[in-house]
């Protein structure tokens, strides 16, 4: 259980210094995997940092009566100057697990996948690399609480599926906070969610209900939880849905796309777009389900008939 | 190829996971022991950096000083010749001066790019900005050490007298050296993160610092009216201190005094600890 009370955060900067996080309480149950949305500068991060013990709060406190992970993400966590195995080493040592060494490292090496690349220098990784590597690392350890900011965001259809297997096997042991963008991955991998807007806090029991407050709050856009289409026609119908969704999207993107911050991967328009492309891929994919389905009932019908023809 | 990423096989119903369930760390540990893990994955991870990651990071680092005390012996040599040290070789001396000098003078600019070096692993919350600058300044002093063993040695090895008459005091005034650079890098690490001019100054005064401690010429040679004044720096203590250690026949100007020394070596260590208690979130944050 980790315990938020009466957190206060702001950093000092040069244009005054205003509460990121102003007031928070918050219970985070045992065993209860959490999403944390909210629009850029939110604080989602901050918070994440502050629940993970990387920065200390202004005021109020937070509890943590578990073994609580650093937030596995993309920008630190490891010296690019030294090699993934030396990462690997440093962790697993500022960590205690000075006779278990050669152990974690042969894991992380087993899970990460990517080769002899495990032996150059970090700075010479692919994003998606990274994530491999930091995924895995973070595995290797025990923990109750596992903090994610991003982690997920990058890597192929393979590798998400080979992390989420992974992690739905320590279901009941361990828990999952997570910042994400993408909110096919906060249903995939949540229960619950909370909203951070203006710096208040709030819980919601249901991540597709903080999902929902979450558009209500910044883009007035209502969502619907996916679907599983039960026939052809509607999974056709879905598909042109989401067809006209991403082209929409697309288009908003790409009127946007001269403003340089675009790049940015924190854009709420670009992620939006990741996630109606995966909707549309998701949809076609129903469909050709629903064909194949349909072709391999005639199909059957006319090998008996050729079968039959061919017999005498 | 080994650098593929996407390996299809590796996503298959049937691959067998590697048992991630076992912990490596039993309960939660005392921060004592927390600290002791970190400072040892650091210093692991500094020493690896610091002698392999160079093609020749062994070598520069005996060849370095060697060629420093070559090329100033040959500066004396053109412009001070027939001046002699009473009591001393002044090859052997100047051996001495450079060695305790570079000592301080590298636990002062290893410190001062420790934090931003290692800010990647601020991510742990295991590890304080406090801890990369401890442990640089910790291997330093053991190479630094090293070197100098290594020197005495081969020099005794080719009868150039290099041995020092008071061991004991010598290595007493090699650690109080330590200290000194210990606690001036502690300081400078976290004013020169918070403000960068003061490293870049910091470096500019490096050779300032070099010819006013007394490492090239004698403190003999500076007229009495000024030597107050010199005796301000705490360097120079150190210096004359371990030289009379070094040769029992060696005279140097009165005042010396290693109890100033460590005044101003503890006082630095603790204005440094306390900097970096209270600075340690903005340090993290940059």
């Amino acid at each position: 259980m980790i315990e938020i009370r009466n957190l206060y955060k702001r950093y000092h900067n040069h244009h005054g210094s205003q509460w990121v996080l102003k007031d928070i309480n918050l219970t985070i149950p045992t065993g209860v995997s959490v999403g944390l949305l909210g629009r850029n500068g939110a604080g989602k991060s901050t918070l994440l940092r502050l629940i993970g013990g990387m920065d200390s709060p202004d005021r109020g406190d937070i509890v943590r009566n578990s073994r609580v992970s650093w937030p596995i993400g993309l920008a630190g966590g490891f010296q690019g100057s030294m090699t993934g195995r030396q990462n690997v080493k440093f962790v697993a040592r500022i960590h205690g697990a000075d006779e278990e060494i050669e152990r974690v490292v042969r894991e992380v090496e087993a899970f990460a996948e990517i080769g002899d690349a495990f032996d150059e220098p970090v700075k010479t990784y692919s994003s998606g690399m990274r994530s491999r590597l930091a995924f895995g690392l973070s595995l290797a350890f025990d923990f109750d609480v596992y903090l994610s900011d991003e982690a997920t965001a990058v890597g192929d259809r393979a590798f998400k599926a080979k992390a989420k297997e992974a992690f739905k096997a320590r279901v009941g042991k361990a828990s999952l906070i997570m910042v994400s963008h993408g909110e096919g991955v906060l249903r995939e991998f949540c229960e619950a969610g909370i909203v951070l807007e203006k710096g208040q806090a709030r819980w919601y029991d249901d991540i597709e209900e903080a999902i929902g407050a979450y558009h209500q709050a910044t883009d007035g856009r209502k969502v619907e939880p996916p679907k599983i289409p039960t026939s052809l026609s509607e999974a056709k119908q879905q598909l042109m849905q989401a067809n006209l969704e991403f082209e929409q999207v697309r288009l908003e993107y790409q009127i946007a796309s001269d403003d340089p911050a675009r790049n940015n991967p924190d854009d709420a328009l670009r992620w939006r777009m990741e996630e109606s492309r995966e909707r549309m891929h998701e949809a076609r994919r129903y469909v050709q389900q629903f064909q194949s389905q349909a072709k391999a009932k005639p199909r059957k019908r006319t090998t008996k008939t050729t079968k039959k023809t061919g017999r005498p | 190829m080994a650098m593929d990423v996407s390996r299809p096989d590796s996503s298959q119903p049937g691959f067998s996971q590697p048992d991630f369930a076992r912990s490596p760390r039993g309960g939660s540990r005392s921060s004592w022991r927390v600290a002791r893990s970190v400072w040892f994955a650091m210093f692991m991870r500094e020493t690896i950096s610091r002698t392999m990651a160079d093609r020749m990071g062994w070598f520069w680092m005996i060849f370095e000083p060697l060629a420093i005390i070559g090329v100033m012996v040959s500066v004396r040599g053109l412009f001070m010749s027939g001046r002699h040290i009473a009591g001393a070789d002044y090859v052997a001396w100047m051996v001495v001066g450079l060695m305790g000098f570079m000592l301080f003078r590298e636990n002062m600019m290893r410190s001062i790019g420790a934090i931003e070096a290692n800010r990647g692993l601020f991510a742990y919350r295991q590890v304080k900005p406090v801890d990369p600058v401890l442990v640089r300044c910790f291997l330093e002093g053991m190479l630094k050490s090293l070197i100098f063993i290594l020197f005495i040695t081969i020099g005794s090895l080719l009868k150039f007298e290099l041995m020092p008459d008071y061991p004991f005091g010598a290595m007493m005034d090699w650690m109080s050296l330590w200290a000194l650079g210990w606690g001036t890098g502690l300081t400078l690490s976290v004013l020169a993160d918070l403000v960068p001019e003061i490293g870049k100054v910091a470096r500019i005064l490096n050779l300032p610092l070099l010819l006013l401690s007394g490492v090239i010429f004698p403190v003999l040679y500076v007229p009495h009216q000024y030597r107050e004044y010199l005796l301000m720096n705490p360097i120079v203590h150190g210096l004359e201190s371990m030289r009379m250690n070094f040769f029992s026949g060696y005279h140097t100007i009165d005042g010396i005094d290693m109890t100033y020394l460590w005044f101003w070596a503890l006082a630095l260590i603790s204005l440094g600890l306390i900097l970096h208690t209270r600075f340690r979130d903005q340090l993290k944050a940059h």
